[in-house]
């Protein structure tokens, strides 16, 4: 028990062994005095649930002494007159000890029910998020093996007869999905470096430039809607080529997710105070405030991405913290997000 | 032309399955979400759904109940491992068949097939099935021209998966339409009964392939001849 609750119990405690006895005084015209020492649980109990035993049995002898002084004969002394207020008064003073042990035990027991409680809600939780994760990652693995399976048995099965343009198709889509897959998993192994602390940054100096042509580079399908608006004087920043790369490409991968279908997706450079700033800036609803933090927790997926794992985000953030960077999402009614370099 | 509605979010594997489908031959719908796929069957009856279980607006579970509402198309879902649950459910709200993504082209349309040719019904009061001849009017089982002794319980059992060869029948489908709604819950009643009228029908009762178990769903009746 802290001191300074200590103290509060012990100036509750003589306050309310006060109020009975004032109780008492006052209701002894008209009930026999003897009978009222009872009234004193009413100090024990609540001390006892509220400070535990100790102070309970403190509070016992106090309200002994107190019945003795004002109320049994001889009064205003603590001598005893009869031997039947002897037994009165051990009595109460048994039954206010066993009334505060037990107070006491039924406290704890509602302590540790309350433990219990948060444990198995804790446990409850993360096999709720382990669930969660397992589903997310299988059905990010599992969407383009379906395609590519249905694909390649569609162009395998004899009795399914295909013209020039639906083999194509079906072979485009094989390699599209089959790019998709090398995605994720290796959004799945920078995540997995990236919290088993294995993603240490080999930094050069790189120009912003440099950066933002790799990541167009690496860009799948609907690259080409990216606009950029560079700056040949920017400072160059100390990185990871590979690392910010990936953050930079899952944030556009993020934008060009989350925007109508056919609008430009734009990237510009801006040196503000000591960073360099890469915004990305998309057509889309954007972020609701409430969530503007949220997004970047891995295995959070947005609307419209239906049950999808949702890593980009979480290893964009990841890569930029590794590399002393940050990234954010800006307020505002479309999608904007900033990563931010230490020159 | 026989027409399939395709069900699926995943644009890629509705593209993949509409360009193979019409290669075999069949005219074909798409809809990516539940709303779009009630309202397709509604304008353009299919003859045919194949029905993803996982959609952005329902449960395919759902879509299948709301469609069974006004319509006894054959639907096959598409379910993945690890959802069992949810395909024991899909097929208790109605659902014919269930094939687990990823799946090759070939299985669907074997699949399809069969289900395609359980829509028309026979009118014909004798079934047969492989070896197996059931006469529905004299209620009479034979099993390579041997007559076969059944219990009344028995008899309906296999007449229900004889009407229905071919299609997986939840446990729960077949207690309630044998033994009652008030069954529909005491599975080991019915893998009592499946074993011994595989005692009694299978050349080699360890090894089925009249009665097939589906591990977690149901049973479904095949003629040997053709499953494999």
């Amino acid at each position: 028990m802290r001191r300074g609750e200590l103290a509060v119990g012990v100036l509750a405690s003589a306050g309310a062994v006060a109020f009975v006895t004032a109780a008492i005084a006052v209701l002894k015209p008209y009930v026999p005095v003897l009978s009222m020492g009872v009234l004193y649980e009413f100090a024990v109990l609540p001390v006892a649930v509220l400070w535990g035993i100790w102070l309970a049995t403190a509070v016992s002898i106090a309200s002994m002494l107190a019945f003795n002084f004002f109320f049994l004969p001889p009064t205003h002394t603590f001598a005893l007159r009869d031997g039947a207020n002897w037994a009165a008064l051990a009595v109460f003073l048994v039954t206010a000890v066993v009334v505060s042990v037990l107070a006491t035990q039924a406290r704890r027991r509602a302590e540790l029910a309350a433990e219990e409680a948060l444990e198995s809600e804790a446990l409850r939780r993360s096999d709720t998020m382990k669930t969660a994760v397992l589903h997310a990652v299988s059905h990010d693995l599992r969407s383009p093996l379906t395609a590519i399976v249905a694909a390649a048995s569609g162009l395998a099965t004899p009795e399914v007869r295909l013209s020039r343009a639906d083999r194509d198709d079906l072979v485009a889509t094989i390699r599209a999905e089959a790019d998709r897959l090398d995605r994720v998993v290796g959004n799945l192994l920078d995540l997995s470096r990236l919290q088993s602390g294995a993603a240490a940054p080999h930094t050069e100096l790189w120009t912003a430039d440099d950066l933002v042509y790799r990541a167009l580079d690496q860009l799948g399908p609907g690259g080409e809607r990216v606009v950029t608006a560079l700056d040949a004087d920017a400072p160059p920043v100390h990185v990871d080529a590979g690392q910010i790369e990936r953050a930079l490409v899952n944030l556009l991968d993020n934008a060009l997710k989350f925007s109508p279908p056919e609008s430009p997706v734009r990237v510009r450079v801006e040196p503000r105070g000591g960073e360099l700033l890469l915004h990305v800036e998309d057509r889309g609803r954007g972020v609701a405030a409430a969530d503007r933090d949220a997004v970047f927790a891995p295995f959070r997926h947005g609307d419209g991405d239906a049950g999808g794992a949702g890593l980009g985000l979480a290893i964009a953030r990841g890569f930029a913290e590794v590399n002393g960077g940050r990234v954010w999402s800006e307020p505002g009614n479309s999608g904007h997000f900033v990563l931010a370099l230490r020159v | 032309m026989t027409r399939i509605l395709v069900v699926d979010d995943e644009p890629q594997i509705l593209r993949a399955l509409q360009t193979s489908l019409r290669g075999a031959g069949y005219e074909v719908d798409a809809a990516a979400t539940g709303g779009e796929a009630l309202t397709m069957a509604a304008v353009r009856p299919p003859d045919a759904v194949i029905l993803d279980l996982v959609l952005p607006d329902a449960r395919g579970t759902d879509v299948c109940r709301e469609l069974r509402t006004w319509s006894s198309v054959p639907v096959i879902v598409l379910s993945v491992v690890g959802d069992e649950s949810e395909k024991v459910a899909a097929l208790d709200a109605g659902a014919d068949d269930y094939i687990t993504k990823p799946f090759g082209v070939g299985e669907l349309l074997a699949r399809l097939r069969a289900a395609l040719r359980r829509a028309e019904p026979s009118a014909e009061p004798v079934l047969e099935i492989g070896g197996l001849r059931v006469d529905l009017e004299a209620r009479d089982v034979s099993v390579g021209g041997a007559p076969v002794q059944l219990t009344p319980h028995e008899y309906d059992l296999l007449r229900l998966l004889a009407l229905n060869e071919g299609k997986l029948l939840t446990h729960k489908t077949i207690l309630r339409e044998v033994w009652g709604e008030a069954y529909a819950d005491e599975s080991h009643y019915l893998h009592v009964y499946v074993s011994q009228l595989r005692r009694k029908l299978e050349p080699d009762p360890a090894r089925p392939r009249y009665i097939l178990t589906e591990p977690g769903a149901g049973y479904r009746l095949v003629d040997p001849l053709r499953a494999s």
